[in-house]
């Protein structure tokens, strides 16, 4: 009976906790994930700098910026009746939108004809501007709706001939299209891709250069003990930070698993094993820990990029989306808002798990395959 | 008598591309000696020693270490041998009793057993008081002798020390040898490496390489009488000036 594997992750455990940083970025990071991350990375565009230009100055427009500025998202900067001034406030970026008020507004709002605004939009941050117009928008046509409906009762009888069709959307598994929700599960997939994937691929390379790693090599230690060994601590503080992301998630947000927490932890073992064999690959192609970590930046720039965690795959070019069919952060993203938003079930996200099954299968193959004891 | 020589090995090489490192090499060392491991930097010695360690596969040759094949039954070799590095290789994080017990574990020892060796370890290293010390912070000379014993805490009957007492203090140095000379005694045999050439003096056997070759072997006593020096140190000059004109020779 071989205790070597006793030792051995008595004494990774011991190096852990005595390492001055990691254990306290063990306890940083859930922290830091889900208390402060979600605010941070939200796609909620607020304070939108307004301008409007009213050339009107009549009962109906100032309801008009009424309506916009309670809506909460904007924020009034002026408003003034020359569009040259209220361009130089765009040109000074103190301005993201500039609402125009035509001069015969109230009347031809009341004639039912083509509305006499203009909306011009600051697109430096594309995201700001397309989602800014996009409330500019809809605020101009829940104002049109309040003003034909309950306004001046003397146009009434011109409006009523407009039929309007009054769309209102129901967001299913979001309902109130809480970003914060929705960032939540992803959070945890890059904490966890974080810590599972790199951090053990840094520690290899560090006993590396320590020159450690050759002291094991002339023992009879096995490679595959040594580096399970190594693997084991990593894995169980990610299965840590996953449990207290899902326990602050709860407490502060009130935010709860949809699905299954098994199917949680189990996509997580998954994403773990293939995050280990691409760990083992870095480790073994670097000799020092600056190649390990440039190596290891690069992937995690295009990983997290082509994952869908901000930017939605379907949108992307075909051979963008065809990269993101390698990258697991991909699947395990996929997988993770599936089963915490909408309760999907194994029999849902099988791709998912297919997928980085497959991938895993892969980068284990290739750490075990490109890994030498001797040279 | 095969059965008292621990190592043998014919015609070694190792190549690394176009550059011969190990140049077909043959010798043997005997059960129980000091065998000391003489060259210049760069002459292959390491590369040599790693091939016996198990470490490295030959490019070309053959041999055995305690019986073992170098080549089929490195895992059985590592076994059976302790190796100190030229670099430091504890692990600084760790106290001393955790290192001993660590590379004890590894070797198989029982814990009754690593608690054992623990306190004769340091007890005959008299560092009892720094048992709870991380080895990071222990002085240099204090380090090297603790990796000796460590990389003889399975009592394995073959040691490679690989330049055990660079940058180590003459009166430390003493001691390493005192400590050498103990393991010897006990049955020990010890394969060393060294660039101090009064330590080659304390060796039952040198071999000198140059160029990947061994240029010549024997008791230091037998080369100084041939080359007709006082010391080993004349020795080395004599026979590592001599080599690689040689070399020249044969390749042109």
């Amino acid at each position: 009976m071989s205790w070597t594997w006793f030792f051995l992750l008595e004494k990774e455990f011991k190096q852990f906790f005595r390492d001055p940083g990691l254990p306290k970025m063990a306890i940083a990071f859930p922290v830091l994930m889900m208390l402060v991350f979600p605010f941070a990375v939200s796609m909620e565009i607020r304070n939108i700098n307004l301008v409007v230009v009213d050339c009107s100055r009549s009962e109906a427009s100032s309801l008009l910026i009424r309506t916009c500025t309670s809506s909460g998202y904007f924020h009034l900067v002026d408003v003034c009746d020359d569009p040259a001034y209220a361009q130089r406030l765009m040109d000074r970026n103190e301005a993201d939108a500039i609402l125009t008020v035509n001069a015969d507004f109230e009347k031809e709002l009341g004639n039912g004809s083509s509305l006499p605004v203009g909306i011009k939009v600051n697109t430096v941050n594309g995201t700001k501007g397309s989602i800014g117009s996009g409330y500019l928008t809809s605020c101009i046509r829940m104002f049109v709706a309040q003003y034909t409906a309950g306004g001046a009762g003397a146009q009434t009888s011109v409006s009523t001939s407009s039929p309007s069709i009054d769309v209102s959307p129901k967001y299913y598994y979001n309902t109130y299209l809480d970003y914060k929700v929705f960032m939540v599960p992803a959070l945890i997939v890059i904490a966890i891709t974080m810590l599972t994937g790199f951090f053990p691929a840094l520690n290899i390379v560090g006993e590396k250069e320590t020159g450690t790693i050759e002291q094991i090599n002339v023992t009879p230690v096995r490679r595959s003990t040594f580096i399970l060994c190594k693997l084991i601590p990593y894995w169980l503080v990610a299965f840590f930070v996953l449990t207290a992301c899902l326990i602050i998630a709860r407490l502060m947000f009130g935010y709860f698993c949809h699905g299954s927490l098994w199917n949680i932890y189990l996509f997580t073992a998954l994403h773990i094993t293939v995050m280990a064999g691409l760990g083992l690959l870095i480790s073994n192609f670097s000799s020092n820990a600056q190649q390990a970590m440039f190596i290891t930046w690069f992937f995690t720039m295009v990983f997290m990029l082509v994952s869908g965690i901000f930017t939605p795959i379907a949108s992307m070019p075909r051979w963008a989306q065809a990269i993101t069919w390698l990258n697991p952060m991909r699947y395990y993203n996929d997988a993770m808002r599936c089963i915490f938003l909408k309760g999907s079930t194994l029999t849902e996200v099988w791709y998912d798990a297919l997928g980085l099954l497959a991938i895993g299968a892969a980068t284990i193959t290739g750490a075990i395959l490109t890994y030498r004891k001797t040279s | 008598m095969e059965c008292d020589k621990i190592i043998k090995v014919t015609g070694l090489t190792k190549r690394f591309g176009n550059f011969t490192a190990v140049d077909h090499i043959t010798f043997d060392v005997r059960k129980g000696e000091i065998f000391g491991f003489l060259g210049a930097n760069g002459a292959g010695k390491t590369t040599a020693m790693k091939i016996l360690c198990g470490l490295s596969l030959p490019t070309e040759g053959s041999g055995t270490v305690d019986g073992y094949d170098i080549r089929t039954q490195q895992e059985l070799i590592k076994r059976n041998i302790g190796y100190m590095s030229q670099k430091f290789s504890l692990y600084p994080d760790l106290k001393v009793w955790e290192n001993i017990r660590l590379f004890g574990g590894i070797y198989g020892l029982g814990f009754k057993e690593i608690k054992q060796r623990t306190a004769e370890m340091l007890q005959s290293l008299g560092m009892e008081d720094l048992r709870n010390e991380p080895v990071g912070s222990l002085p240099l000379g204090w380090k090297q002798k603790l990796a000796f014993s460590i990389a003889m805490v399975h009592k394995p009957p073959l040691v490679f020390l690989d330049e055990p007492t660079g940058g180590v203090d003459p009166e430390t140095r003493r001691m390493f040898w005192e400590m050498i000379y103990r393991a010897v005694g006990e049955g020990t045999t010890v394969f060393v490496t060294t660039h101090y050439m009064d330590e080659a003096e304390y060796c039952d056997r040198v071999s000198i390489m140059v160029d990947g070759v061994i240029a010549d072997l024997d008791a230091p006593d037998a080369l100084k009488d041939k080359y007709g020096v006082p010391d080993m140190d004349s020795v080395f000059r004599t026979v590592a000036a001599r080599r690689p004109a040689g070399k020249e020779a044969a390749g042109a």
